[in-house]
């Protein structure tokens, strides 16, 4: 009986299968939707052959959307407005706004007209040379990519870029994933990254097992919205693990700006041997006109002698600023990490609109 | 699924029987590894006590990945991270892991970055 009903549903799933298969394959070769029209933002228009998703068109004529999931579906950050011409919802879709869809799911089959944020105009497509690794903890590195073709690249502190993993032995298929830049702004030539290893992780994986100094790599950029803001409120930097990547290049361009303002910087970390860049973080001290850096270890290990702030490094915020009702914070991390600041600065008397984030997610 | 060769049916069926050798269900084993993961989540990527034998951490990436099932939903990319105090195991899972036992008793295919050996699992949260 047992066996009967195993066998029943392994025909059936495997008509199911070589049907979609077949509905695929024939879509590919045998269906021709034509020339198709695509009119941006009522300004550019230009033509393609139908068949392939909006993500992949736009990529073609140079017109970079965000999408770390490579066109899955799944990270839900190539949304734009499709005012005319894309089908019916897919179930990826769960954004349900009006004309808002993922570039990813939308196949071209007729003439579309979309909306592209204007932001997202300027966005370009860098060809660089990784020209230096360096380890900063056991599954932490800092990467330096120089500029081939365009040669420089403006940005703003705390932005992020998409580098793209290539076809490798344990990756099918291209696929892009987001890295804050943590370079000093002033060098336009190069872009670092700090890259935390995922276990199982496409991009990270590639990055810390694949990756040698003198390949080119393409990535681009530069996206987001996370900034200093133009007031001179005292400011709070939050941070842990490769959270120190926009923080660091916001420390950057600080000091090449001349920038005033009262800086704390809470950095987290499990251990000690988990802190990094500590060198640098003792020059900033020194070179901005009042930064201060305080290093949170959660547990010290057995012989490694600590006599810095101990805890979460909430709970270092927490003992140390006493009113933070004129302040700004700026976090960058996991989810939990930033609901959990976010909770202990209000308590503290922050506001809301005091609080900048960039969250994992 | 990996390098697995059998079909879901069959890893599915071949799990729970590993898991009930064991005296549990797919279902008690998520709800273990969710009560982990949620207590683990206080530490905000630190190492957390569970209880007297275990320790636990999680560790967050940018993204999500959704269910291979055809439904709605999406799983930040968090990984727990569980040690096993007295015997040094160690064991990995992400919050898809957790829906996937859970929802679909699937504990991925042999040779995926992520597959959990039920036996094991079952060994260490316990």
């Amino acid at each position: 009986m047992f066996l009967t009903v195993i066998i029943a549903v392994g025909v059936v799933s495997s008509i199911g299968a070589g049907l979609a298969a077949l509905l695929v394959v024939s879509e590919r070769f045998l269906t021709d939707y034509g020339p198709c029209k695509i009119t941006v933002n009522d300004e550019r228009e230009f033509t393609i052959e139908g068949g392939r998703s909006l993500l992949f068109v736009l990529g073609g004529e140079k017109l970079f959307i965000p999408s770390a999931c490579g066109g899955r579906g799944t990270c839900g950050l190539c949304k734009l407005k499709v005012l005319e011409g894309a089908g019916p919802l897919l179930p990826t879709e769960d954004e349900r706004e009006s004309n808002v869809r993922l570039a990813c799911q939308v196949k071209v089959h007729d003439n579309l007209k979309i909306e592209i944020p204007q932001e997202l105009l300027s966005i370009r497509e860098y060809i660089c040379k990784c020209t230096n690794i360096k380890d900063l903890t056991h599954n932490m590195k800092q990467f330096r990519f120089e500029l081939v073709e365009p040669e420089s690249i403006d940005y703003i502190p705390g932005q992020y870029i998409q580098l793209l993993t290539p076809v490798y032995e344990k990756n099918s298929e291209e696929v892009y994933r987001a890295y804050s830049i943590s370079s000093d702004p002033s060098d336009k030539n190069a872009i670092e990254l700090i890259i935390r290893l995922v276990p199982g992780g496409i991009c990270t994986t590639y990055c810390f097992e694949y990756l040698k100094v003198g390949d080119q790599v393409k990535m681009n950029g530069p996206y987001g919205d996370f900034r200093l803001s133009d007031s001179d409120a005292q400011i709070i930097f939050i941070a842990g693990g490769s959270g120190m990547a926009p923080i660091k290049c916001m420390l950057h361009d600080m000091k090449n700006t001349g920038d005033k303002r009262k800086v704390t910087y809470y950095f987290g970390a499990n251990v000690a041997k988990e802190l990094f860049l500590i060198d640098l973080m003792c020059d900033f001290e020194s070179e901005l006109e009042d930064f201060t850096f305080v290093p949170v270890v959660a547990s010290p290990e057995k012989g490694e002698s600590w006599d810095g702030e101990r805890g979460l490094v909430t709970e270092a915020v927490q003992r140390n600023l006493k009113n933070a009702s004129q302040c700004e914070a700026y976090l960058c991390g996991s989810a939990g990490l930033i609901d959990a600041a976010i909770e202990i600065l209000t308590e503290l008397g922050m506001k809301e609109e005091a609080i900048f984030y960039d969250k994992f997610e | 699924m990996g390098c697995d060769s059998r079909s879901v049916a069959e890893i599915i069926d071949a799990d729970a029987f590993e898991v009930s050798k064991f005296g549990h269900t797919t279902r008690q084993i998520s709800v273990r590894m969710q009560e982990i993961t949620d207590a683990a989540k206080r530490g905000l990527g630190t190492w957390v006590e569970i209880d007297t034998q275990h320790q636990a951490m999680v560790e967050e990436a940018r993204g999500s990945i959704a269910c291979p099932w055809p439904h709605l939903g999406r799983f930040i990319k968090r990984v727990t991270t569980v040690k096993h105090l007295d015997s040094g195991q160690i064991i990995r899972w992400t919050d898809l892991n957790v829906h996937l036992i859970a929802e679909h008793g699937f504990f991925e295919g042999r040779g995926s970055a992520f597959r959990i050996e039920p036996g094991k699992l079952a060994k260490v949260i316990f």
